[in-house]
């Protein structure tokens, strides 16, 4: 009869295995597979290469530009700028979130010249619409490669698919789920159903299809009560730890939003409802020593530069001006 | 559950691990209860639709026994049984396409008639479970098989996790008896299933996935590619769906193996096959099998005058084609392979057993006509089609398929593995190898999964059926 070896034998021979798999993959394949599926990385070698001084972490609010603009420069730079010393890392990626940026700062070196993290508040990220967009995916596909640990482990999660896989579908479906969990002002049981009477109501008055669509938008984008159990404020918590445990000073801008637009379309309740979320965010991390600077209801409706869907993205005045109110709250 | 996914990944070690530390008593409801919850991840729901199957045929069967003195009680009893799992599958597969074409045929002829869709999606591996519920309602019917009088093992042998969902279509035979086995722990059982789980995933995700990418591309937008990328895609979709479907099975089979069941093989080196009747002895075993079983022999099978002999081997290719999907792409598969089959079988029976090189040539021309009609089953309808083989013929794109260097060697190796396995299988083809060897290939397909490795979400082909 044939011989076993002992269990022990094969254990060892398996972790032999793997870690021999993990050298020879992290010094081959690893680097192209970090050029090919995490552009978020190259943000942070930037960053890690200008030896910045103060980072910036932001989404297309920070770079899009209004076609109108003769000045195309972003927040971030603008900004710069204003500071005219310091040395500033522009690490903005469309469509990212605290999330992503928890995993972009912690993937930062623990030593480096970084004194002051600039964070983007978007007040939209906190909603299903964000949470749930299509764009969500390719982003935590990113942040599978950005997380510390080893490259083999990071790889295989990225393979064996550990990231949401909705379809269009069941994306639909989780943001209905989430509108109907919202409270929405009387006479509407929920922000579904806010949703729903609005559209209804408009396509009974003839409005314009366009101007329909927008509505809905906006009650989608904005309709949710944030609180502690939000995702997006736990990871704006893990960034307050984060700052904390590396020194940095931590500034958090809100972004304004189309308020007048919003108003205009939707009536005042939504307006309430966005101002009481950026209160609550407001105080919730001045309590916690961060700077918070609060721009909401900074930018007329003219600034917006975005036609078909309630944006964050500002025409150079109204990026200048979010610039110099970041820049007036970091100056002592 | 996805094969394929990061909670497979822990619920495979958890389900084993549990299952041999329980007392065997105990291990019915654990894999039961591990079974139910695999499938609920999809959809929970649907669950319920597998459940009154469930209990429709567990009473069937038992009071088939019961009027054991009584053929014609027996006889309904079966037809009942058959008929509401049957009409559990037409309503989930086949109602929205009988309504939607007959709106259509009641348009072309002037006809007022009303369209109707229900709004369902199809419960993953409807076809698959509603095949194993058949085959256990006839073998009891025929008295090839004892009804079994415990729910839980039955309603364990139609959700077995491991088949569950993409077969194989197990016959009661093979696995309720095992399931009412006592197994233990055994060194082998756990060699073998590792070595299938790992296999099958190479080539799900090295193989499959990767492939699947340029596949889709041209399929998408054939116009934009030349002859020799039309061309190449085709071939390569053969390759894409053998990895996919093989993975999936060679999956399954190790996970049952790593619990100490024995599925049946699904795949025998199929595109080794000499003729389109052989490839079906060796594509999909499990359900041409049980189409010979309960379709063809009934029929009267091959004991009948060559135009019976044809027309029972056209009904038998047109359920099979229908079985995959309800489309018309699926349809004209079956009934084009039906008449492939009466065409080759008709050639053959004048031909004697060939030289090396004309079976090659066999091989060569079988391989050839697969991938044509692959090509009528991954079409998503026969406007896509036309689209795909008028871009073959008259197109002028330039557009090149785009396959990674590495996957072109994964497909190498997979050829070079297939070949060498053609009689046997890979978990026992890896026991003849010397032992350093033997861990050098387990190496070099981890690092082939973990580096290669499509990062893209690719469901298993046969999960839409």
């Amino acid at each position: 009869m044939k011989q076993r070896s002992h269990p022990i034998f094969y254990i060892v021979l398996v972790v032999a295995l793997v870690a021999a798999v993990a050298v020879i993959y992290r010094y081959t394949v690893y680097p192209k597979d970090i050029a090919k599926n995490c552009e978020l990385m190259e943000l942070v070698d930037e960053a890690v290469q200008s030896n910045a001084e103060i980072i910036y972490l932001g989404e297309s609010s920070d770079f899009t530009v209004a076609s109108y603009d003769s000045d195309h420069r972003s927040i971030c730079r603008m900004m710069a700028d204003s500071l005219d010393g310091p040395r500033v890392c522009d690490m903005a990626s469309a469509a990212t979130h605290a999330g992503v940026f928890y995993d972009m700062m912690n993937r930062l070196p623990h030593k480096s010249n970084i004194h002051t993290a600039v964070v983007t508040v978007n007040m939209r990220s906190f909603t299903a619409e964000w949470i749930y967009s299509k764009l969500e995916t390719p982003l935590r596909k990113q942040q599978l490669l950005l997380r510390r640990g080893p490259a083999l482990w990071r790889k295989a999660q990225l393979v064996f698919k550990d990231y949401p896989r909705w379809d269009e579908k069941e994306r639909d479906r989780l943001i209905v789920k989430h509108l109907r969990r919202q409270a929405a002002p009387p006479p509407y049981a929920n922000a579904r159903a806010w949703d729903v009477a609005m559209a209804d109501s408009l396509w009974r008055c003839g409005a314009n299809p366009d101007t329909i669509a927008m509505t809905c938008h906006y009650i989608k984008c904005f309709s949710t009560v944030i609180d502690e159990t939000n995702p997006r404020i736990r990871d704006l918590d893990r960034i307050v730890k984060l700052c904390n445990k590396r020194g940095w000073r931590l500034i958090m801008h809100i972004l304004p939003d189309d308020e007048e637009q919003m108003a205009h379309l939707v009536g005042p309740n939504l307006v309430q409802m966005l101002r009481a979320n950026g209160r609550f965010v407001k105080e919730r991390y001045t309590a916690m020593g961060v700077t918070v600077v609060d721009n909401q209801g900074l930018l007329p409706h003219s600034s917006f530069s975005e036609p078909d869907y309630p944006t964050e993205h500002y025409d150079q005045t109204g990026r200048k001006l979010v610039a110099d109110h970041i820049v007036e709250a970091m100056i002592p | 559950m996805l094969f394929n996914s990061i909670e497979f990944l822990v619920f495979l070690p958890v389900v084993t691990a549990v299952f041999y530390l329980l007392p065997h008593r105990f291990r019915w409801m654990w894999l039961l209860a591990a079974s139910c919850f695999f499938y609920m991840w999809f959809i929970p729901k649907y669950i319920l639709i597998l459940l009154v199957t469930i209990l429709i045929d567990y009473c069937a069967a038992l009071l088939m026994e019961r009027w054991s003195d009584k053929p014609v009680h027996r006889r309904w009893c079966m037809l009942a049984s058959v008929v509401s799992t049957c009409a559990v599958l037409f309503i989930f597969k086949y109602l929205n396409f009988c309504s939607e074409n007959l709106v259509a045929l009641a348009q072309h002829f002037g006809w007022a008639h009303p369209k109707r869709v229900l709004d369902i999606a199809l419960p993953i591996g409807l076809s698959f479970h509603t095949f194993q519920s058949l085959s256990y309602v006839i073998e009891v019917y025929r008295g090839r098989q004892r009804a079994e009088r415990h729910l839980g093992y039955y309603a364990l042998y139609v959700m077995f996790y491991p088949q569950l969902v993409t077969g194989p279509i197990e016959r009661p035979q093979n696995l309720l008896r095992q399931l009412h086995e006592e197994k233990t722990l055994q060194h082998e059982n756990i060699t073998h299933g590792l070595r299938l789980v790992l296999y099958g995933l190479f080539l799900k995700i090295v193989i499959a996935d990767n492939i699947g990418a340029a596949v889709d591309a041209v399929y998408a937008a054939p116009a934009d590619f030349g002859r020799v990328g039309i061309v190449t895609a085709m071939a390569l979709y053969s390759m894409q769906i053998y990895g996919d479907f093989f993975g999936y099975s060679t999956i399954a089979l190790g996970c049952a193996r790593l619990m100490g069941f024995s599925l049946v093989d699904n795949f025998k080196a199929p595109y080794l096959a000499e003729s389109i009747g052989d490839f079906w002895r060796r594509w999909h075993i499990s359900l041409s099998s049980w189409l010979r079983d309960y379709i063809y022999i009934p029929l009267g099978g091959n004991r009948v005058s060559v135009p019976h002999w044809m027309l029972n081997t056209l009904v038998v290719f047109t359920v099979c084609g229908i079985w995959h999907g309800a489309n018309w792409t699926f349809l004209l598969w079956g009934v084009a392979y039906g008449v492939l089959v009466v065409l080759s079988k008709l050639i053959h029976r004048s031909r004697q057993a060939g030289s090396l090189w004309s079976r090659l040539g066999g091989i060569a021309v079988t391989f050839f006509v697969v991938t044509l009609m692959w090509t009528l089953f991954r079409a998503p309808s026969l406007g896509d089609l036309h689209s795909l083989y008028a871009a073959l013929f008259h197109g002028g794109g330039t557009a090149a398929v785009h396959l990674a260097p590495q996957v072109w060697i994964a497909l190498a190796a997979f050829v070079a593995i297939d070949i060498a396995t053609r009689n046997s299988r890979f978990d026992i083809w890896c026991s003849t190898l010397p032992r350093p060897l033997r861990w050098l290939l387990y190496g070099t397909i981890v690092f082939a999964i973990i580096a290669f490795g499509s990062v893209e979400q690719h469901p298993f082909i046969y999960f839409q059926f």
